[in-house]
């Protein structure tokens, strides 16, 4: 299923070029039907980490879901960017491996799949994770240290994922793609401190709203 | 590029003149100076030519600009390459770079000599001084009325606006007593009619330049060198990979194979000229076995070290806008409190937010909702990066990896790790940016160990047996195959490369003219 896109303000400014409008609105309705790169148990796995990773409900409106995990996923079989550590393997292998270490290491120490794991559980092994302490040392799975390479890899791709949602961007006021449309390319003529231009969104994100209002 | 409908064609049994792989900054302003002086020339470029209007801000879709085949980082800093520092299409990596313009310290030229460590060039800064000048009047550089750490120099146009972080960081730099200025940036203020190309228009502060500049006003070579090379006869190839460099029984080159569209067509040639990067120079070399006497292909492998300081301001910064680097101080070049060989220069930052963002996510553990606080953040937020030396040092460098690409050609493995001078100027650096950034009030601070650009590997010197080309780019083992680009400078220096690039490409373009 696709969610109802809930279209940003941002997506109608005449400060977007065509491309890049479309470019955004296309990530508006992601199918989420069948995972594209993961099998299954390793989508389910990253599904139920993301979460805890980086939680959206204070940025974005309630019941908002941007299907961050099937991105993620399409995304992986998509064009990567011309690199990958030379100690993991290749990222759409290195994602599946990691996340079915991660799944494996939750039955090990708490007897349940990493899906039903209650969120503190499942935020305490992402920390073990990051600190280089969590890997298995067998065929298809990743050692400890490649486990810490890959957290890296896995909080960018969340981290590209988020700031390139123009939902996001509309919520923490961000006007990056606002950099021009196509028969004007306005560019900013304020660029100083304090000095938003009208067509510049303003935060919504319940987080940024005391900050918003001292304006 | 507005006059390649009119570009001139070869066959590809014509023997042309000069071929070259590799269309950025090395490339470019050689295949200009070569057609312009009545040499037939050939660019084989591996990446598309994309039209500039055609560039997006959206940090995703512009990946489009950077080198995909995948290349595989070690080392105990391996690095980030992608969007960290190799573009490909018509224009290189100018397509997405800054376009920060400094020019040389003339110390740096004789590093070895000042301090006995590192390699000196096999020449200085005046010999270097006229063809920089040259590039600058040619593509068009912004930059202060005075310059304080060269009051000789001119700009040819006037700085565009300072940013949030540019004016912070002059604050930054008032409080510490540094000197600051309006930092040298290759793009223009004024619209201006560019010989051979058309219109180029003045900067409209967008802050996108590493997304590629949509209106012209980056000085790259794609608005700048390339339609001068087609205007003087040039033909451009794009959608071209180089991968089989072919040679007579004396052992002198006659011409590359290369795959266009999936189907692999030979250009012959009288010269060739490597321009292809630093790390695709030496793959070249290395996959086809050549001009290796020496064992200094891929060797020497440096980077630059560029420490970034981020902080949180109470001020609505909006880090996107404005052309993100203006402000430099050039006072690091020599530090009198230096632990290291060496300088750096400070640069002020402002970032798209997906960049700023794998930044933050990679240097912090941080998760759950203070994680989406910091990113939440973005707007009010400024930084500060270096741009400094790098020694050379034995363990880094470019060699074969047992796996293979999608063409069976070998993936490059590149191996970096800073050694004792490079982590002591990151924790100076580190230093001095957060305590700039403590003085103006910002909160959050957080340092970012990270080091940029790929150079060396095919390095330039006098003797044969310790150097891949002598000191105009010409290899010692084959004398119709010369290299022009980041590959072949024998240290790093301080200063964002791009300028004596371009410098050493027209200079290695005389040379050519003069055999
Ligand atoms: C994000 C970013 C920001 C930067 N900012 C600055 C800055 O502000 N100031 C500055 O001075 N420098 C900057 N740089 C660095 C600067 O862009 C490079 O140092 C410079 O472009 C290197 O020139 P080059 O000729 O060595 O290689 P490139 O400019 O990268 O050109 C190499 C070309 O060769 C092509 N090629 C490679 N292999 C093959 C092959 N086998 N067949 C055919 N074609 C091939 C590539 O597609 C590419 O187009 C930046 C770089 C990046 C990526
Ligand atoms: S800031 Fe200026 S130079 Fe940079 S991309 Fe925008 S218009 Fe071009």
């Amino acid at each position: 299923m696709s969610h109802p896109p809930d279209r940003p303000e941002i997506l109608d400014s005449d400060h977007l070029s065509t491309r890049t409008r479309e470019i955004l609105t296309s990530r508006l309705s992601v199918s989420t039907a069948q995972p594209r790169t993961l099998s299954l148990r390793a989508y389910a796995a990253l599904d139920a980490l993301l979460p805890v990773l980086l939680p959206l409900d204070e940025i974005l409106p309630p019941a908002t879901d941007i299907a961050m995990t099937a991105r993620i996923d399409a995304a992986l079989s998509g064009p990567r960017d011309g690199w990958r550590f030379a100690d993991l393997p290749p990222d759409a292998e290195a994602w599946e491996s990691a996340l079915l270490t991660l799944d494996d290491v939750a039955a090990e120490q708490h007897g349940l799949a990493f899906i039903h794991l209650a969120p503190d559980l499942r935020g305490a092994l992402l920390d073990a994770v990051m600190e280089g302490q969590i890997g298995l040392e067998r065929e298809g799975r990743l050692t400890a240290s490649q486990m810490k390479r890959w957290s890296g890899d896995l909080r960018g791709e969340v981290v590209d994922c988020i700031m390139s949602d123009p939902r996001i961007q509309q919520a923490l006021g961000i006007s990056s793609s606002l950099t021009g449309g196509d028969t004007v390319f306005q560019g900013f003529t304020k660029v100083g401190s304090d000095s938003r231009e009208d067509f510049e969104p303003k935060a919504t994100a319940p987080l940024l709203q005391m900050a918003e209002s001292s304006e | 590029m507005s006059s390649s409908t009119l570009m001139k064609t070869f066959a590809k049994t014509d023997i042309v003149d000069t071929l070259i792989i590799g269309s950025g900054a090395g490339g470019a302003p050689l295949a200009a100076e070569l057609a312009r002086n009545g040499k037939t020339v050939v660019v084989l470029e591996a990446g598309p030519a994309f039209p500039a209007t055609g560039h997006t801000p959206d940090e995703i879709a512009a990946r489009e600009l950077y080198w995909l085949h995948e290349r595989l980082s070690a080392g105990t800093n391996p690095q980030a390459f992608g969007g960290n520092n190799s573009g490909t299409g018509l224009g290189g990596s100018l397509l997405h770079y800054g376009a920060f313009m400094p020019r040389m310290d003339a110390r740096d030229f004789h590093l070895h000599t000042e301090t006995g460590k590192g390699v000196d060039w096999p020449f200085g800064l005046d010999e270097l001084l006229p063809y920089i000048e040259r590039v600058e009047s040619f593509i068009g550089v912004s930059g202060p009325a005075h310059y304080p750490w060269d009051p000789e120099r001119r700009y040819a146009y006037a700085p565009p606006p300072a940013n949030s972080a540019a004016l912070k960081m002059r604050e930054g730099c008032d409080a510490l007593g540094l000197r600051h200025a309006d930092g040298p940036a290759a793009l223009i203020t004024r619209d201006i009619e560019q010989p051979h190309f058309g219109t180029r228009h003045a900067c409209a502060n967008c802050g996108a330049c590493h997304q590629g500049c949509r209106n012209g006003a980056k000085s790259g070579t794609d608005n700048t060198w390339l339609p001068m090379a087609v205007a003087y006869g040039a033909e451009l190839r794009p959608g071209c990979f180089a991968h089989t460099i072919e040679r007579d029984s004396s052992g002198r080159v006659t011409g590359v194979v290369y795959r266009q569209n999936g189907v692999e067509h030979r250009q012959k040639c009288a010269t060739l000229v490597l321009a292809a990067g630093a790390v695709e120079t030496p793959r070249l070399l290395l996959t086809n076995g050549l001009a290796n006497s020496s064992g200094q292909v891929g060797q020497n492998y440096m980077t630059h070290v560029s420490t970034q300081v981020w902080g949180e301001f109470d001020e609505d910064i909006r880090p996107n806008r404005g052309y993100p680097s203006l402000t430099i101080t050039e006072d690091m070049m020599r530090p009198k409190d230096a632990d290291f060989v060496g300088g750096y220069l400070v640069q002020s930052l402002g970032m798209m937010p997906a960049t700023w963002g794998q930044n933050l996510a990679r240097s912090t553990t941080t998760r759950g909702p203070a994680f989406a606080r910091a990113l939440a953040g973005y707007n009010r937020s400024a930084g500060m990066g270096i741009n400094g030396e790098c020694l050379p040092r034995p363990e880094n460098r470019v060699t074969l990896s047992d796996e293979k690409d999608a063409f069976g050609i070998p993936k490059p493995l590149i191996e970096h790790s800073y050694g004792p001078n490079e982590w002591a100027m990151h924790h100076h650096a580190a230093r001095l940016m957060t305590q700039m950034w403590e003085t103006v009030g910002a909160k959050d601070i957080r340092v970012i160990d990270r080091a940029a650009h790929m150079i060396g590997t095919c390095r330039m010197g006098a003797d044969a047996g310790s150097n891949v080309v002598n000191p105009v780019g010409r290899s010692f083992d084959i004398d119709n195959l010369w290299v022009s680009d980041h590959s072949i400078f024998p240290s790093a220096a301080a200063a964002n490369p791009a300028l004596a690039i371009m410098a050493l490409s027209l200079r290695t373009a005389e040379a050519m003219l003069r055999t």
